[in-house]
């Protein structure tokens, strides 16, 4: 973003550090999701909490969805496309803040509370952390939305972009282990 | 191919991971439902939606292959 | 006067401490509209903290460039010292150049090392006889405590100041890959460094540096400060390894493959591999704990409410803590010596004017230390009633990790081997190093092999094995580091004769320090207590590691003399005072702006020392009529 005045050169040479930059920040909280992922399996053992499979098929669809348009974004962008750039970065922040709702608006008032011995604790560790990590996602979808709208990005040049739209992906990465975690693996005990 | 195939192409191949995203979804959804959450299933059908995700969404490939830009 | 408040630590720190108090007042304001009592103090002081952090990142201008991006603004990269102020403030304010973050990371470290080092003094004191003298045992707890974590961050600190100094001279790179979160990595470690020390006056914390629960679940209320400190700390760690490795990846000198970069770059990427990786896990678990204490979430909590048991939950568990935890505090301790040994490694070959013996292999044996590293952290948790079945596999990674140090070990005789040593400052302390680190070394498979661990865990023995360790892997290769590279920092020679007292004053008190820990803790001395039996008769043992300690603590008083000192006094220094063959002494001392004016070129190896014609790089290369294979 600040490599407008440099040389395409020196542009593309500082592109592929970035993305091992990311990719390396990507390698690092990896550990920390992981870290959760073993809390998981270490406290839950084969059990799950008693939590509603259909609101969580549901927020995995959404969030499926918001990165297939984030795709589409960054696509139309790479070939000069600023309307459906524009478009698609909407969509995708709208189904993520669809996300975020279905998480905290309705997972959170389920019947688990954070304070429910291991069951509260590592379901409101595991989303929680991942909530924040998707409003990390939707602030830099607006930030790039806002620069967009200025017409900062062109197909040559457009870091901005993707390194927006691979955060986004990486958060949906996450969820892909998440959502089994959660909500698939193991049986409820019905003491 | 002209750019006008070529976007169309790009846009095409999103269309087609989603696809094969939304399937995997709904089997593990329904293996779960049907297999009382078979943890080992279930770690390989997270893994098959991972690696498109990788590849197709997040350009994984962009980080060794030789073309440097965009 | 004007000056000092447009210091961008000045400005950090007022906006620290307003916006804590901002975030303090949101907490209250908070609970308020939830109906709760307006005050408590642990929620306040939690999103106080964590806010006036951030704070401070604002006032200082560590994000002023990222903020202007989001607005679209393009940002030129600064170059040089301030226009219009005097250059000393550059120290003191965001600046790019890796260079003045490196000596930015080297001082604070030396400060913080300074500070845990004190504390230390002040217990050795209470510890050199039975009974409580003049501390009482929470006090006692907090110094202890305090002396961990400070001296481990000032560590950490230091380390980086030398990556982050020498690698990218060392590889030829004009700066760090990322220059502006280079600069983030090294604020953000102030308010962290304020937060921890901050956390001794609010209530101080009983745990010990590894803080674990369910003790630190119901510690006092700096132990929040403890986590968030630790926690901006590791964030400044994952930054600077990232930063470092993409660095060495892409920035090398034409010609300089894998296997002809100077062995501290080896070391540098094998710390940075486990620092970028491991440290988000004690982040992981203080948060947990963090979060246990601010808001019931019972990861550690083996207790279950009433609900909970309807709901037919599971309960927590402190076993999973100590697994988190040890899976980056094992790793860390070699964060904290491989780039130690690299020094070693790269000083020996200077001052024995040799090649050095197995350049592949302790290159390799950096990367295999940091790899197994990460397999070996339960060995910590002998005694702590894990799984028993994973006591012999955790048994058998912990001895591996001798082996890749024994190759480091021969590699430095048999670099020493018929060598012409030189014995000047730099040398000593790594002949100290070795000497020390022999020490450490030698007693760790004892604490790795299950039944002698048994009886060893938590005794003095550990601790005298732990410094032993932490001095030959980081004190005396760093201080070695800091005489052999001041010259090329500074452009001045510190005095010789000083260095050489230090030295004398340090080795022989470290010798006696540690071995007599160790034997006292034979003996039956626990460690991280306040006071002990006199019918163990080991007083005489307690009095002389105390003076021991207090004649190492004046030794270093005295190496930070001769640095001030020579600053403004010393013999101006020439470009290459140790004749070294590395890339940064074949350009002037101090070493300009821009380091070089013009990438060099590789065209032989780095550690050739006395082999007859023999080539590193040239410095002004002829790029047109190079060997293919170079470019």
């Amino acid at each position: 973003m600040s490599a407008i005045t440099t040389s395409l050169a020196e542009y593309r040479h500082q592109l592929k550090s970035n993305r091992w930059g990311l990719w390396l920040f990507f390698l690092s909280e990896a550990f920390m999701f992981g870290g959760l992922l073993t809390s998981r399996f270490y406290l839950w053992g084969d059990t799950r909490p008693p939590l509603d499979q259909n609101l969580g098929f549901i927020v995995t669809v959404v969030l499926l969805l918001s990165s297939f348009f984030m795709n589409r974004a960054e696509t139309a962008i790479a070939h000069d496309d600023r309307k459906n750039f524009q478009l698609n970065l909407i969509i995708t922040a709208v189904l993520g803040i669809a996300f975020l709702v279905g998480v905290v608006g309705f997972e959170w008032q389920g019947e688990v509370r954070p304070t429910d011995g291991a069951y509260g604790a590592v379901l409101y560790g595991m989303t929680g952390m991942h909530a924040l990590h998707v409003l990390s996602g939707l602030i830099f979808i607006m930030i790039v939305f806002f620069n967009g709208r200025k017409g900062h990005y062109s197909a040559e040049r457009h870091w901005g972009v993707e390194a927006c739209a691979v955060w986004w992906h990486y958060v949906d990465l996450v969820w892909v282990f998440f959502y089994p975690a959660l909500y698939l693996m193991g049986t409820v005990i019905h003491p | 191919m002209t750019q006008q195939e070529k976007k169309a192409a790009a846009f095409r191949q999103g269309i087609i991971v989603l696809i094969v995203l939304a399937a995997l979804t709904a089997g593990e959804f329904f293996v779960a439902r049907s297999l009382n959450g078979p943890v080992a299933i279930l770690f390989i059908f997270a893994i098959f939606k991972a690696a498109p995700i990788m590849q197709y969404f997040m350009h994984i490939s962009s980080l060794w292959s030789e073309e440097e830009g965009h | 006067m004007k000056t000092f408040f447009s210091l961008g630590l000045i400005r950090g720190i007022v906006s620290q401490l307003i916006v804590t108090a901002i975030g303090m007042g949101i907490t209250v304001a908070v609970r308020v509209a939830m109906g709760l009592p307006a005050w408590k103090a642990e929620p306040a002081a939690v999103v106080g903290a964590l806010l006036g952090a951030i704070g401070f990142m604002f006032g200082v201008g560590a994000l002023t460039d990222w903020l202007k991006w989001m607005k679209g603004e393009e940002t030129p990269m600064r170059h040089g010292p301030p226009k219009d102020k005097p250059a000393w403030t550059r120290y003191f304010t965001v600046d790019y150049n890796h260079k003045i973050i490196g000596v930015q990371y080297t001082v604070t470290g030396i400060a913080l090392i300074g500070i845990a080092g004190s504390l230390a003094m002040i217990f050795r004191l209470e510890l050199s006889a039975p009974g409580l003298q003049f501390l009482t045992a929470d006090t006692y707890n907090t110094f202890m405590s305090a002396h961990g974590i400070v001296m481990i961050g000032g560590i950490l600190l230091g380390v980086a100041g030398a990556m982050n100094y020498l690698v990218p001279l060392m590889i030829g790179a004009s700066d760090m890959a990322f220059p502006r979160l280079n600069a983030f990595g090294f604020w953000v470690t102030v308010p962290a460094a304020l937060l921890i020390v901050s956390g001794m006056v609010f209530g101080g914390w009983d745990t010990g540096w590894t803080g674990y629960p369910p003790l630190s679940a119901r510690a006092p209320l700096g132990i929040q400060l403890f986590f968030l400190g630790v926690y901006f700390i590791g964030l400044s760690s994952i930054l600077g390894a990232l930063n470092l490795l993409v660095t060495v990846a892409r920035m090398r000198a034409p010609g300089m493959t894998l296997f002809r970069m100077p062995i501290f770059v080896w070391a540098s990427v094998a710390t940075s591999l486990i620092a970028l990786t491991a440290t988000q896990l004690i982040a992981l678990s203080f948060l947990m704990v963090l979060v246990q204490r601010l808001l019931g979430m019972g990861f550690f909590d083996p207790n279950l409410t009433p609900e909970a048991v309807a709901m037919g939950a599971p309960p927590g568990n402190p076993l999973l803590f100590q697994h988190l935890f040890w899976f980056y505090s094992h790793p860390a301790v070699y964060v904290f010596i491989l780039p130690g040994l690299g020094i070693i490694s790269e000083l020996l070959p200077v001052f024995a004017r040799k090649p050095l013996f197995g350049y592949k292999w302790i290159a390799m044996s950096s990367l295999t230390i940091a790899l197994v590293g990460f397999l070996v952290w339960a060995h910590h948790m002998f005694t702590a009633g894990m799984e028993e079945y994973l006591r012999l596999p955790f048994s058998y990674t912990t001895l591996l990790v001798a082996v890749p140090t024994g190759v480091k070990f021969f590699s430095w005789v048999a670099t020493l081997w018929k060598g012409r040593i030189s014995l000047e400052t730099p040398m000593l302390f790594v002949l100290g190093a070795i000497s020390v680190f022999l020490i450490g070394g030698l007693t760790g498979p004892p604490n790795g092999t299950v039944t002698t661990d048994l009886q060893l865990h938590d005794t003095y023995w550990i601790v005298g094995h732990f410094h032993a360790t932490m001095f030959g892997g980081f004190v005396f290769p760093f201080f070695a580091a800091i005489y052999y590279w001041y010259p090329k920092v500074t452009g001045r020679m510190f005095s010789e004769t000083l260095g050489k007292l230090h030295f004398w004053l340090m080795t022989p008190s470290f010798w006696v320090m540690s071995l007599v820990q160790q034997q006292i803790g034979l003996m039956g001395m626990r460690r991280r207590i306040a006071d002990y039996d006199p019918a163990l008769g080991i007083q005489a043992q307690q009095v002389a590691i105390t003076i021991a300690g207090y004649i190492i603590f004046a030794s270093v008083l005295v190496m930070i003399y001769n640095l001030v000192y020579s600053y403004r006094h010393g013999k101006i220094a020439v470009a290459n005072p140790w004749n070294s063959r590395s890339p940064e002494f074949q350009i002037p001392s101090p070493i300009p702006e821009h380091s070089y004016e013009q990438p060099f070129l590789v065209t032989g190896e780095p550690y050739d020392y006395g082999l007859e014609g023999s080539v590193y790089i040239s410095i002004k290369p002829d790029i047109a009529n190079a060997p293919v294979a170079a470019k």
